[in-house]
């Protein structure tokens, strides 16, 4: 997967054209493969843009006003990215006619070892679900399989279960990376960062960080796509998706195989109402 | 002070750090989830003294612990009552093992901090009170730039006892201050090596070291440039992509911020003391509203200019220590390394 020429060549169309203010890609790193998002603003700095294997972070976490300014902007999107902007357009986060989406048919990115990442093995859109222009061949939609970390916590014991959550919770650091990676967590001011409440625990304890990140997560149910920023922002590497995987899990099951993002207009699965929901879970 | 060197072999280190866990209160580089952090061990098999430097965490939280209690507070009809916390469960006699050289030195950049105008007497006595065992890294990380900076690496005295993994297949154990002298004697490990070739073998382990560099910077003059760099249009350059989230300073080992919160539950409380950071968008949001640091570029100039000029105007030492952790642990890779270089252009 190398699409680095045609992002270069429609990027300096754009800014030729006029149509945006910022461009957002990736940039290769000079010492080893990672690369690094960047904000080019300048067209001279187009030939910096590549997009490959290792082109893992999600891109549309930049389309927050501290970062883009609301102005016109051109970014790159995987499959997993595009579903995250059809959230952002139904929650009103950012306006359709202001992004230029070159879509990628994704095939999977790395992770650090160098493998193809789990949640691209399990990704069920590698194709963009939004886009103005789609570069490379799509696939179509995949069937929906459960995360096997899920599945193999299911079968562990309540006391393993709830060891193995302990170590995340106090090896937590509550640098709330996670919260600044995720492109749909956008909120001005977050609930856990109420100083003065006694309801959520600012102290950075194991009970705070188990808080703070059971809310996050469940802020997050219905909404999550999967895209694993959170988890590769995390300094102390925890396996984050297991909150998420699991609250996606349920969902599936009880909303209508609802997948969050995948159609257009989708608003979540909490935001929805339809007459024909089941409704069997409510007494 | 007397040079007391030992030379010793992989099984001599080993059984040398066996002693020492068994004897004493001893914290290692532990792994979970695939990053190291310094924990408690009883047995050397749990740690791994030699832990990668791109994946351990810095050794700050066990001086200055990620949250602490600071009081206990009871409301009742008469009013509030104040209590002092429990002990401290950091202040006993302990070793740490397998702490990095730059590590080490941050401590002793944070001691300037500690000792001046308010004394911490609880950090004062988890100093005190810690032996630093440290290993000295054979080859740089990819993020590192620690003897580019204003202090010595070779000779450093940030920790008691110094190991070197010489070139020639034997193990050095150096001791560095006296309370390591003392240390190293009374410890079962008695192979007194030669000093001279001792010391002409640490030094050629250090040229290699030293050679392993990538990252190189010219320290005086960034630091003589920046001074006059605080309206640089670079900052909001250089920080384009940061995400504003706290990683850089939690993981930092001279980063010392931290606010204040309390846990209540019905009329009774604990107020803790727990990281912070200059990155966070409210850090400096006042009561009035007024915000002075509203955008990213701002705070991030903050960070530069106070981890390579403030500090070094006020204290006389630089900051920032070069490990690279902020760099490694950043979501999206940016290094203070390049933050700094490219706004002084050096």
């Amino acid at each position: 997967m190398d699409y680095s020429k045609q992002i270069q060549e429609i990027a300096s169309k754009l800014f030729a054209d006029n149509k945006i203010d910022y461009f957002i890609g990736y940039k290769q790193n000079s010492f080893d493969d990672s690369q690094v998002p960047i904000l080019i603003s300048d067209p001279a700095e187009i030939p910096k843009l590549v997009f490959t294997d290792n082109s893992v972070f999600n891109l549309t976490n930049y389309l927050k006003p501290d970062h883009t300014k609301r102005k016109r902007v051109g970014l790159v999107v995987k499959g997993c990215d595009s579903r995250a902007l059809n959230l952002l357009f139904t929650e009103s986060q950012v306006k359709r006619e202001n992004v230029y989406i070159i879509g990628i048919c994704c095939e999977g990115v790395l992770n650090e070892k160098r493998e193809k990442a789990q949640n691209c093995i399990e990704c069920i859109m590698p194709d963009p679900v939004v886009y103005d222009e789609m570069l490379g061949t799509p696939s179509g939609k995949k069937e929906y399989t459960i995360n096997v970390d899920i599945k193999e916590l299911a079968e562990k014991s309540l006391t393993e279960r709830a060891d193995y959550f302990d170590a995340i919770f106090s090896n937590c650091i509550r640098c709330n990376a996670c919260r600044h990676s995720c492109p749909l967590c956008y909120c001005a001011k977050c609930c856990i960062d109420q100083e003065t409440s006694t309801l959520y625990n600012g102290a950075n304890t194991s009970s705070g960080a188990m808080h703070a990140l059971m809310t996050w997560s469940l802020h997050l149910a219905g909404r999550c796509v999967d895209c694993r920023n959170c988890e590769k922002a995390c300094p102390s590497h925890l396996p984050l998706h297991l909150l998420h995987k699991q609250n996606e899990s349920v969902i599936y099951e009880n909303f209508q195989k609802h997948l969050a993002g995948i159609e257009k207009d989708d608003r979540g699965a909490f935001y929805k109402y339809s007459l024909s929901d089941p409704d069997d879970f409510i007494l | 002070m007397n040079v007391f060197i030992v030379e010793t072999d992989k099984t001599g280190l080993q059984k040398f750090y066996e002693e020492i866990i068994g004897k004493f209160e001893t914290y290692a580089p532990v792994e979970k989830f695939g990053k190291y952090d310094y924990k408690r061990v009883s047995k050397l098999s749990e740690c791994d003294p030699d832990s990668p430097i791109e994946t351990t965490m810095s050794v700050k939280p066990l001086f200055f612990p990620k949250t602490a209690k600071v009081m206990k507070f009871t409301e009742d009809s008469s009013g509030t009552t104040v209590s002092e916390t429990n002990d401290d469960p950091l202040t006993g006699k302990r070793v740490i093992l397998g702490v990095k050289h730059c590590d080490a030195r941050g401590l002793q950049v944070l001691d300037q901090v500690y000792k001046w105008d308010y004394v911490d007497t609880d950090y004062q006595k988890r100093r005190e009170n810690t032996l630093i065992i440290s290993t000295r890294c054979d080859k740089a990380g990819a993020q590192c730039f620690c003897t580019s900076l204003d202090y010595d690496v070779e000779n450093s005295d940030a920790h008691d006892i110094r190991i070197v993994n010489g070139l020639d297949g034997k193990i050095y154990i150096q001791a560095i201050t006296e309370k390591g002298s003392t240390f190293l004697q009374a410890s079962g490990i008695q192979h007194p090596a030669s000093v001279n070739d001792a010391v002409e073998e640490i030094k050629k382990h250090y040229q290699s070291f030293n050679a392993s560099f990538r990252l190189k910077m010219n320290y005086t003059e960034v630091n003589a440039k920046l001074q006059n760099l605080f309206d640089s249009p670079d900052f909001e350059t250089v920080s384009s992509n940061c995400i504003s989230c706290n990683t850089c300073a939690f993981i930092c080992p001279t980063c010392h911020c931290f606010k204040i919160s309390d846990e209540k539950i019905k009329d009774t409380g604990v107020r803790y003391k727990s990281y912070d950071s200059c990155n966070n968008g409210y850090f400096t949001l006042m009561a009035g509203g007024h915000n002075p640091r509203p955008v990213k570029y701002r705070r991030w100039r903050q960070r530069a200019m106070h981890k390579f000029v403030y500090f070094k105007e006020r204290f006389g030492v630089n900051l920032c220590v070069g490990c690279g952790h902020c760099a490694i642990s950043c979501p999206v890779n940016i290094s203070i390394f390049d933050v700094v270089n490219q706004v002084a252009k050096v």
